[in-house]
């Protein structure tokens, strides 16, 4: 138990976890009907789980996916990048164009995506080239599509709000029938599950923290920090059209302006909740997605209390101060001293005793 | 090394492209003498807005005998200020603009006067310490569609017999302080006033979209779903409310479920009302670039013009939509 | 990247002709970018670009940028990063205008809040980078989020000043006597400057001076350079660090009075993005995000080559609205790629080249000791 402790409070994910127990917590002496999550019947006659907590679920949907990307993005490049909005936002009008021109059918939506996250992935190799090829700051590089993205987006369509419709868009962005868990949902276990496959039986995830943590070593070990760099770079534009569709079947429509606006900087939130180090190197795909998790909690805890939905934003910044001093190298290691100093100590009294009842039992 | 340059040979050719294009475009201009015209628009957040914007651009045209600078602000005022003088600095004939904000114009303004370059106010109206700072205003009457509104939502709850009963009203306003969320709301408001059964239950900003309002409306709907009506300020919001409730399994329509208002519309607008999932859309015209083209003839004839001109506008309800109207709608 | 520390011991052996620096020669392409991109506009679309009141309107449209712009090439060579100057521009804007328009609110009132509300973001973000080595990124973004979230909670409608003494302000113009343009009617209207100008040009006077001739200002280059080598020169590290987010948070606040004097209406949508384009004018202007390479200069003349692209494409007749944020990008990606060519050849040339800061910085500090 005591050994269990000791791993824990050194490991990464106790600042997000912390952060979600706090939240829970929170919740919990303000509203327990906060929690409750009730089966209910929609318009069309399809059972759906409804509550707070499957609209975290659901409304993480894409600053998960973009997570997951981002957190690769920073453990191999040793920065962030800034233009997974405009990307998504330009994915996401492949995705519109194409969808219109044609009549929505199953293989022509699974087309859509593809030509989505083929101009994704080509955003994503114009930076991942920046980066890698000319060691250009990620941030610096990614301030090219950052500023030009949702214009490229808007000029790909050419209108403001182009709509899509039908029900296999429905199926994507809310239901399918049969089915209560909104489908987005869905979407994130799958690539959860799938990027970590990936990251277990091939060597990407140890590649690319050797890359973040010292190019030159990794470099001189036979690894290719230039093709490390560029698939991470290659995988967040995946991420970004994924999350563009997603955005996009949710509400039917495109809002180049509009659409995942901000959320680059709640990803790399993320990430940093997560307990990354945004300095790249060692990472923990769990922690960012958790991180996610995090912040769509507390976007819904201030609802629920009434907070504006413009003035959230204040409220949020308080809670992320307070999140990264508590993770911060000098407040951490304090705690640390404070744990060995005197908690240890007590812990291990604890644990003694509790140990020395049960032999004497 | 030899990477590097490479990737560069392959990155140049990009940029020229685009300067390449730029210069294309340059060629296009017309050997007549056309009038000069430097349109900032303030956003391009909807499709009424997109409208609006293609219906000057059409109006405009080079066959219509007008040159067009067209600046779009991105909804901020810097920018505005920003295109404004610079069409000062081209030397326009006319500038038009539609207003981020009611105020705070009178320095360009002059600056525009000083320069004799007449100004045209559209959609937005302004106020200004000088009527004589600008020439026109074209625009809806955004207060004569809110007592529009609220007059039909009175004839038909009267025609339900639900006067007795207490209504509840969720309001969804516009961005605020914008003359039409102004407009409505005080519409709305007066109406509660003098209607002593009607609640206004809760009151959020959609800010003018779907998304924005999906949001919203989802949060009013876990803390009540005893609501009659929904008086939504654009099409954008009505979506998006539509959305949430009908998620939430309640049901839209005039008869036995949730009243609807919107306003603008829009083709989708008008879809939504033939299901009557909308119970009223009342129109708000983009269709503004006909009454701008006008003023602008009429006044390089040298002709006077009306200061304040408002563009027709009509209602659709559920009752009395027909196909052939939405069929008919552009945008 | 350029690596430092090779090369550091032949600091002192070097006598011959010093190399033009790194952030000098970055400066000189992009002054002689401007020049040629505006003498290339005159000649081709004339018009506008040949009359000077469009050139001062760069200035009067962008002071403020001007002034953001400058405290980000301090924090950026320090080798930090503040985006939550747009939001501080903004949330001054707000407080100011709410300020002037309550009962006994004054021009001074008002210009000390909004330097009381730079320098307290100032003061907050740099004790938490410098002292307790949280990551600037997050922290000036939590700052941003804070400074967006305040300005709705003063109001969430834009407001308008109505103050008399500060509407005279914003209505005064410098007039240049002599030059100007001529009117429709053929009147002669001077060229004229709007007083934020006046704030913006001190400030990069100011911010010149404190980078190339004060002490805190070459131990900015140092600590942004190499912080090991900066530690061992002797420098504290954190305390340069805290006064060059003390100081952006300052500018930051200034900058917001600026854009209230420009606009007169605090605006929860004010200086949108302004946080990126103040680094995209730095980059320009030859600002390494990497930090210990850069120059106030560059930065003044980086936000004049943003403007005066846009100035372009909208006198090239592209009406889309879509055009002026793509050459935007196409611009800053090709003084990206450029800065990195530039930088990448002369460090494969001359192995005997120390970058220019370190020539800068170390020779300085030998003088001093």
């Amino acid at each position: 138990m005591a050994k269990w402790w000791e791993k824990f409070s050194r490991s990464q994910l106790l600042v997000p976890l912390s952060a979600l127990l706090l939240l829970v917590v929170y919740n919990l002496f303000r509203d327990i009907g906060f929690f409750s999550i009730i089966l209910a019947t929609n318009n069309d006659g399809n059972a759906v789980l409804q509550g707070n907590l499957i609209s975290i679920l659901d409304g993480a949907s894409e600053l998960a996916i973009l997570a997951i990307g981002m957190t690769l993005v920073t453990a191999s490049s040793r920065g962030q990048d800034i233009s997974v909005g405009a990307v998504a936002a330009v994915a996401g009008s492949v995705f519109v164009r194409v969808l219109r021109a044609n009549e929505i059918t199953l293989p022509i939506i699974l087309f859509a995506f593809l030509a989505a996250c083929a101009v994704a992935m080509l955003c994503g190799v114009f930076n991942g080239t920046l980066v890698s090829v000319f060691k250009i700051q990620p941030m610096i590089a990614t301030l090219i599509l950052f500023s030009a993205g949702r214009s490229i987006a808007y000029w790909i369509n050419g209108g403001a709000t182009p709509t899509v419709d039908g029900p296999l868009i429905n199926y994507i962005g809310k239901l399918i029938p049969g089915i209560p868990i909104p489908s987005p949902i869905l979407i994130v276990i799958l690539l959860g599950v799938l990027v970590s496959l990936v990251l277990r039986f091939t060597n990407l995830g140890l590649y690319t923290q050797a890359v973040g943590i010292n190019e030159k070593s990794a470099h001189l070990n036979g690894i290719n920090p230039v093709w490390i760099k560029l698939i991470s770079f290659m995988v967040i534009g995946v991420c970004a059209a994924i999350a563009g569709a997603i955005g996009v079947c949710k509400i039917g429509l495109i809002n180049h302006e509009k659409i995942l606006l901000d959320i680059e900087m709640d990803a790399i939130l993320a990430v940093a909740i997560g307990g990354n180090a945004l300095g790249g190197g060692k990472f923990s795909l769990k922690g960012s997605v958790m991180g996610a998790y995090v912040i769509q909690a507390l976007t819904t805890t201030l609802y629920s209390i009434k907070v504006p939905s413009t003035s959230v934003k204040a409220y949020k910044a308080i809670v992320i101060i307070a999140i990264v001093v508590l993770g911060s190298p000098m407040i951490k290691e304090a705690l640390m001293q404070f744990r060995d100093k005197r908690m240890k100590p007590a812990i291990d009294k604890l644990f003694r005793k509790t140990s020395d009842v049960v032999e004497s039992q | 090394m030899i990477a590097r340059r490479l990737v560069a040979v392959l990155f140049l050719p990009f940029l020229f492209c685009g300067c390449a294009q730029e210069a294309g475009s340059m060629a296009g201009t017309t050997g007549k003498d056309p009038i000069v015209v430097g349109f900032s628009q303030v956003g391009a957040e909807s499709e009424w807005r997109v409208a609006n914007t293609e219906s000057m651009k059409a109006a405009l045209s080079e066959e219509n005998g007008y040159e067009l600078f067209f600046d779009d602000a991105r909804n901020m005022q810097e920018n505005q200020i920003r295109a404004m003088r610079n069409f000062i600095q081209q030397d326009v004939d006319y500038i038009v603009f539609s207003p981020r904000v009611e105020t705070g114009w009178d320095s360009i303004l002059q600056e525009a006067k000083e320069a004799e370059i007449p100004v045209i106010v559209i959609d937005r109206g302004i106020v200004a310490a000088d009527d004589s700072l600008y020439r026109a205003y074209i625009g809806s009457d955004f207060r004569e569609e809110g007592e529009k509104a609220v007059k039909w939502l009175e004839d038909i709850l009267e025609k339900q017999e639900r006067t007795g009963e207490d209504i509840r009203i969720v309001h969804i306003q516009g961005t605020l302080g914008s003359s039409a969320q102004i407009s409505r709301t005080g519409a709305l408001e007066q109406a509660i006033q003098r209607n002593a059964n009607w609640r206004m239950i809760e009151q959020e900003c959609g800010d003018f979209t779907r998304a924005k309002t999906y949001e919203v409306m989802g949060a009013i709907l876990k803390r009540t779903k005893d609501i009659d009506v929904v008086y939504c300020e654009n099409d954008g919001e009505a979506l998006g409310a539509i959305d949430a409730m009908e998620e939430a399994g309640l049901k839209c329509n005039p008869e036995d479920g949730v009243i609807v208002v919107s306003f603008d519309a829009t083709k989708k607008g008008l879809e939504y009302c033939f299901e009557g999932r909308i119970a009223l859309n009342v129109e708000c015209n983009p269709l503004q670039g006909p009454y701008v083209d006008e003023i602008i003839k009429k006044l390089s004839r040298g002709e006077q013009v009306e200061r304040k001109k408002f563009v027709d506008e009509t209602l659709f309800d559920f009752y009395t939509i027909t196909k052939g109207m939405i069929e008919k709608r552009g945008y | 990247m350029t690596s430092n520390l090779d090369t550091r011991g032949r600091v002192p052996a070097e006598k011959h002709k010093e190399p033009i620096s790194n952030t000098n020669l970055l400066l000189t392409i992009t002054i002689c970018t401007f020049f040629g991109m505006y003498a290339l506009a005159m000649l081709v679309w004339g018009g506008g670009f040949l009359n000077p009141q469009q050139f001062l309107d760069i200035f009067n449209n962008n002071a403020f940028l001007i002034v953001i712009s400058c405290g980000l090439t301090v924090v950026m060579i320090a080798g930090g990063i503040d985006i939550s100057v747009g939001g501080v521009t903004a949330l001054v804007t707000m407080a100011s205008v709410v300020h002037l328009n309550g009962g006994n609110g004054s021009v001074l009132g008002s210009l000390g809040l909004a330097l009381g509300i730079g320098l307290a973001f100032g003061l907050i973000q740099g004790l938490l980078v410098s002292y307790l080595e949280v990551q600037p990124f997050i922290v000036t973004l939590a700052g941003m989020f804070f400074a967006r979230g305040m300005i709705t909670i003063i109001s969430n409608d834009p407001k308008t000043a109505s103050q008399e003494t500060f509407l005279a302000l914003k209505a005064f113009r410098i007039q240049i006597p002599v030059i100007g343009y001529y009117g429709k009617a053929g009147n002669f209207i001077p060229a004229s400057i709007e007083p934020g100008v006046i704030v913006a040009i001190v400030v990069v006077l100011a911010i010149f001076f404190v980078l190339g001739w004060t002490r805190f200002g070459r131990n900015l280059y140092a600590v942004g350079g190499n912080k090991q080598s900066a530690l061992m020169l002797g420098i504290n590290v954190k305390r340069t660090k805290f006064f060059s987010y003390l100081l952006c948070g300052l500018l930051a606040g200034i900058g917001g009075f600026v854009y209230l004097l420009h606009t007169g209406a605090g605006d929860a949508a004010n200086a949108t993005a302004s946080e990126m384009q103040a680094i995209a004018s730095a980059i320009i202007g030859g600002t390494l995000l990497t930090g210990g390479v850069g120059n106030v200069v560059g930065t003044l003349f980086g936000v004049l080559s943003l403007m005066t692209i846009n100035n372009i494409v909208r006198a090239s007749g592209l009406r889309d609205p879509w055009w002026q944020s793509i050459t935007t990008g196409l611009m800053l990606c090709f003084f990206i790629l450029l800065q990195s060519m530039v930088l990448s050849a002369r460090e494969k040339r001359g192995s005997f080249q120390i970058p220019g800061w370190m020539t800068f910085a170390s020779r300085r500090i030998h003088h001093e000791s």
